[in-house]
Order: structure tokens, then C-alpha cells, then sequence
């Protein structure tokens, strides 16, 4: 019995479906029962919180977290589907300290809100950024350009007339 | 005694922030109230370049994350790919595989050393770091043409054979690399200063640390155990013998003698490769690989298909990069192109945990902090 059906056996009513992710055992997670799921995984021994990978499907979300054991050297990986009009999951950083930025980043890059999350704003892109780079409907054709403000913060805007370029 | 609280701003251009980086830090008085990174100035878009590009293309764009170490960035990302095709590789090419990425943690960890000990104000390690490293570039230069951005690493294997008169010159290099890091233990271990800049600065307990989620030699430092290498081996790892350095006091110290000591091990590996390394010309898989060379130098890429698609799935792959744990997450929907690509950076992972490191300290802790969690902005900002 490998880590997945394990969770599912200690939390019948949260898990959807076992399976596998290539080789790595992989629970599908109801998404209102995921802090649930993780601290019981974390509380199996799966202690090290790999990554956290968003991925937008055009029609749904998924968010993806990838955990190891390094007492029982097992991988475990578990996965929330969320709607696409509402993308909101709870937020592990009360378990993991490194989740942090991890969610963070989902944030920035693929728009996933996770509630609870202690500061929650961009991480890699600049506040005010328009659009989430990494959804498949993002505009590619809009230049934004960043500049700094009076007080020093970033400022976005797509009018590029006034920066100095190479013609 | 109160003082006034000093907003202090540190970076994005400072030599010891390693790239980059900027620190908003609040001061009361000579001690740091609280530290904010802010990331993003090196922010390329690589996960959405690599929607965009075939995922032959898109190996040179990883060679840009850690520009420090690259081949252990191809391997990751190829690594990635193999799993998901399902394609052999041939031993000579994991050999190869395995000498380049074990070269780039000795190339890694001079450079991670020798600054580290420039921005506490010792400028001679840099210089003696950079002198060894450039022996082992031009290494690099000889196998592949490049000294920090490679392209060498395939899917099925490398992309050309180790050319005439490489060996010999590697063995001189692992024969000197020898000598030197007993003078680099001479210069600095014992140096009093550094003791007394290093040690019990920066703590962290093996349990916060796990909980932060590092990995590689700053995990190592506070006494955990592991290494993928060992515990979830990959390529060519579990024939070669080698032992994981660990040390147990959780500070800057104990970071830097881990790295040191693994410079130790990379040469007990690169030996055993050297003394092993099959004789067989075979780089590359049959089915997808480069073929050998033959005189034209055209003839080499072309042997890979120019329709490359892997099944439908995705896949965690992961890898003991100099830093750390650097994993791909890459979902195929069946066409050229990778659906999606998610880069687990060592670098980002790592840095979570500075602002609650130095929390207290004084401005010279935090660089000696920083120096040691060893990060390059290239892999934080992606």
C-alpha cells in the first residue's frame, strides 16, 4: 500500500481518488479539505514540503503539492482541483514555513488566492502588474513597463512614450 | 536603551547581495528589527518561455537560471523529459552526465566560498577560488565549446563525446584540486576572525530548517542527513561510492565546512568516474539521440527528431544540484510544446528563511548569513 491509499484510508471523506504521478503516489484532494489532508500527511512523517506547482487548465485549476519523507525516504503528492471562476484553496503556511513564498509565487504567476495566507501580494512581478503571466488567456501583446515613483515604489503602466529606449 | 527605528535599504546593486537582490531592512540602532527581500529584478518569465519553445529549445533557458553550475540545470530539466518518453540512456553518456555536474559543484562551491569570504573582507579566497575555476572551464571549454552557459546535456544522452586530451588534463586538474583545497583549509579554517565571524551566527535547528524547506548543503549544516544522491539516487549514483557531509551546529560555520568538505567528495567521485568510464563510444540513445560525430559538425543535431512528443502525463523530477534540490515540473499534453513547466529553484527555497535568520543580528551577520545559504538571483528570479 503505498502513502497515497494510506491517506485515504485514515481520511475516506476527504480524498476523491488515489493514483499515480508517473512513479510518485498521488492523492486527488477535495478542495475544502486540503489543510485537513496535508496535516494528516504531515503528521504521517511527510515533513519536507517539495513545491507547489498551479497549473491552469482553461475550463479548471490545479494546484499540485509535492511532499517527501525524510524518515521513510517516500514521496507523496497531493491535488486540489478548483473552479475557474473562483480559484481560492486554503493556505499551508501554518504547517510549513516555506510555503510561504511558494504561495506567494502561485499567486503571482497563476492567480491562485489561498486563504489565510499571512501577506499574500506579488512576489517576482512588480504590485500592479495587469494579468497573471502564466494562465493560458493572458495578453502577450500589451507591453507593460515598470518605472519607480516618487516614494520609490514600482509603478506600471502600458504607456511606454516617456522611457528612455533605443529607437 | 530606545533609538529611533532606521529604514535602511539594501541593494539591488550591492557586491555582497550575490546578483540582484534588495533588503529593506528596519533598524534599531545597529541591529536589524526586520529584513524584507525583495525578488524580481532577474525576473525572466523562463516558466512561460518554456510554454512557448519546444523542449529542445528550451535547454539553453535553463542554463540561465544558475548560471554558476548549468549542467546539473540540463540534467534536471532532461532528467524531467526522459521520465516522462521514457527513453534509455546509454552508460558512457550518464558517466559523462555525472563527471560534468560533479566538476560544476567544485566550480560551485569555489565561486560560493570565495565570495562569501570576499564579502567578509578577505580578498585572497576569491582569487585562488577563481584560479582553480578557470582550470575547470576550460575543462568545460574543451567538451563543449562554452564556459558557463553549456547546451550539452539531451534527452538520450550528450551531445558530443569527450574530446582527444581531456582526460589527461582532468586527471592533472583532480591531482592539483587535491593540493589546493588542503591550502585552502590552511588559509581559513584556522583564521580566528573568521571563526569569530562565522560561528553561532545565523542558527537554525534541523527541524526549522526542514521546515523552511531548504535543502542541499545549507540543510546539511544543521545535521540532516540527506542527499538525493544517496537516499533517492538517480543516473549512475548508487555504483559510486561516496559519503554525505553533514555537520550538526546549524550555523554559518557548519554551512561552509559542508561545502568544503564536499569539494572532497566530488573529487573521490570524479576519480571513481574517471577510473570507470566505459569504453564504448555510445553518447546517446538509439531511438533519440544525438548521433556520434562523423566530421560535419551538421550531422550532429540533426539525428534528433525534429517532432519530438512526449506522451500525455506529468512528472517530478528532481536532482542534488550544488544548492540544493532543483526539480522540473513539466506536464506534457502530447504536443511539441511543454503544457507546463514549473521550476523548483534551490535558490528561492532557501532564501524563504533569511528575514527570521537574522532577525536581531547586526548588518556584517546578515551578509556573513546570506553568503553562506549560497543563492544565485539568476535561480531565485527565474
Amino acid at each position: 500500500m503505498n502513502a497515497a491509499e494510506e491517506l485515504k484510508n485514515l481520511l475516506p471523506g476527504s480524498v476523491v481518488s488515489t493514483g499515480l504521478q508517473l512513479n510518485k503516489p498521488m492523492a486527488v484532494i477535495k478542495k475544502e479539505e486540503l489543510l485537513k489532508a496535508a496535516g494528516k500527511a504531515k503528521e504521517m512523517g511527510f515533513d519536507h514540503l517539495s513545491v507547489i506547482t498551479g497549473i491552469d487548465y482553461k475550463d479548471h485549476f490545479e494546484v499540485i503539492y509535492n511532499f517527501f519523507s525524510y524518515n521513510k525516504k517516500q514521496n507523496l503528492a497531493l491535488k486540489v482541483n478548483l473552479d475557474h471562476d473562483k480559484p481560492e484553496v486554503e493556505s499551508l503556511t501554518g504547517l510549513w514555513n516555506g510555503a510561504d513564498w511558494l504561495e506567494r509565487e502561485t499567486f503571482d504567476l497563476v492567480g491562485i488566492k489561498f486563504i489565510g495566507h499571512p501577506n499574500l501580494v506579488r512576489i517576482l512581478l512588480p504590485d500592479g502588474w495587469n494579468g497573471h503571466p502564466l494562465r493560458k488567456d493572458y495578453d502577450m501583446n500589451t507591453e507593460q513597463f515598470v518605472t519607480i515613483g516618487e516614494n520609490g515604489d514600482d509603478v506600471v503602466s502600458t504607456d511606454g512614450t516617456n522611457l528612455l529606449r533605443r529607437k | 536603551m530606545e533609538s529611533d527605528e532606521l529604514l535602511i535599504n539594501m541593494g539591488p546593486v550591492h557586491p555582497s547581495t550575490h546578483g540582484v537582490l534588495r533588503f529593506k531592512l528596519r533598524m534599531d540602532g545597529e541591529s536589524i528589527r526586520e529584513c524584507t527581500p525583495v525578488l524580481g529584478h532577474l525576473h525572466r518569465g523562463t516558466e512561460k518561455i518554456g510554454e512557448m519553445k519546444t523542449y529542445l529549445q528550451f535547454i539553453p533557458y535553463t542554463d540561465r537560471l544558475d548560471y554558476i553550475s548549468a549542467f546539473p540545470n540540463n540534467y534536471a530539466f532532461v532528467k524531467a523529459v526522459e521520465e516522462l518518453a521514457g527513453i534509455e540512456v546509454p552508460l558512457r553518456a550518464e558517466y559523462i552526465r555525472v563527471l560534468t555536474m560533479e566538476l560544476n559543484r567544485i566550480v560551485n562551491h569555489l565561486v560560493s566560498i570565495g565570495s562569501l569570504l570576499m564579502d567578509l573582507g578577505a580578498a585572497t579566497m576569491i582569487m585562488w577560488g577563481f584560479r582553480e575555476r578557470e582550470n575547470a572551464l576550460q575543462l568545460f571549454e574543451m567538451l563543449c565549446g562554452a564556459r558557463m552557459t553549456f547546451n550539452y546535456i539531451k534527452p538520450g544522452g550528450v551531445r558530443e563525446d569527450i574530446p582527444d586530451g581531456f582526460m589527461p588534463k582532468l586527471n592533472e586538474f583532480l591531482k592539483d584540486m587535491e593540493k589546493r583545497i588542503d591550502d585552502y583549509e590552511q588559509l581559513i579554517n584556522g583564521n580566528e576572525i573568521f571563526h569569530m565571524r562565522m560561528k553561532n551566527i545565523g542558527v537554525i535547528s534541523a527541524k526549522d530548517a526542514v521546515n523552511y524547506g531548504w535543502t542541499g548543503p545549507t540543510l546539511r549544516g544543521s545535521g540532516v542527513d540527506y542527499d538525493l544522491r544517496k537516499y533517492e539516487p538517480y543516473s549512475i549514483y548508487p555504483d559510486l561510492d561516496f559519503k554525505v557531509c553533514v555537520r550538526n551546529e546549524g550555523d554559518s560555520f557548519a554551512r561552509f565546512i559542508v561545502r568544503m568538505d564536499e569539494m572532497r567528495e566530488s573529487l573521490h567521485i570524479l576519480r571513481q568516474v574517471v577510473d570507470n568510464m566505459p569504453a564504448s563510444k555510445e553518447i546517446s540513445s538509439a531511438k533519440y539521440g544525438i548521433a556520434p560525430m562523423t566530421g560535419t559538425p551538421t550531422a550532429v543535431s540533426s539525428y534528433f527528431p525534429r517532432i519530438f512528443t512526449p506522451p500525455p502525463g506529468e512528472v517530478y523530477s528532481r536532482i542534488e544540484a550544488p544548492k540544493g534540490e532543483l526539480g522540473f515540473y513539466v506536464v506534457s499534453d502530447g504536443t511539441t510544446k511543454p503544457y507546463r513547466v514549473k521550476i523548483r529553484s534551490p535558490s528561492f527555497c532557501n532564501l524563504t528563511a533569511i528575514p527570521s535568520l537574522v532577525t536581531g543580528l547586526k548588518i556584517p551577520d546578515l551578509i556573513a548569513a546570506f553568503g553562506t545559504i549560497d543563492v544565485v538571483l539568476g535561480d531565485v528570479d527565474r
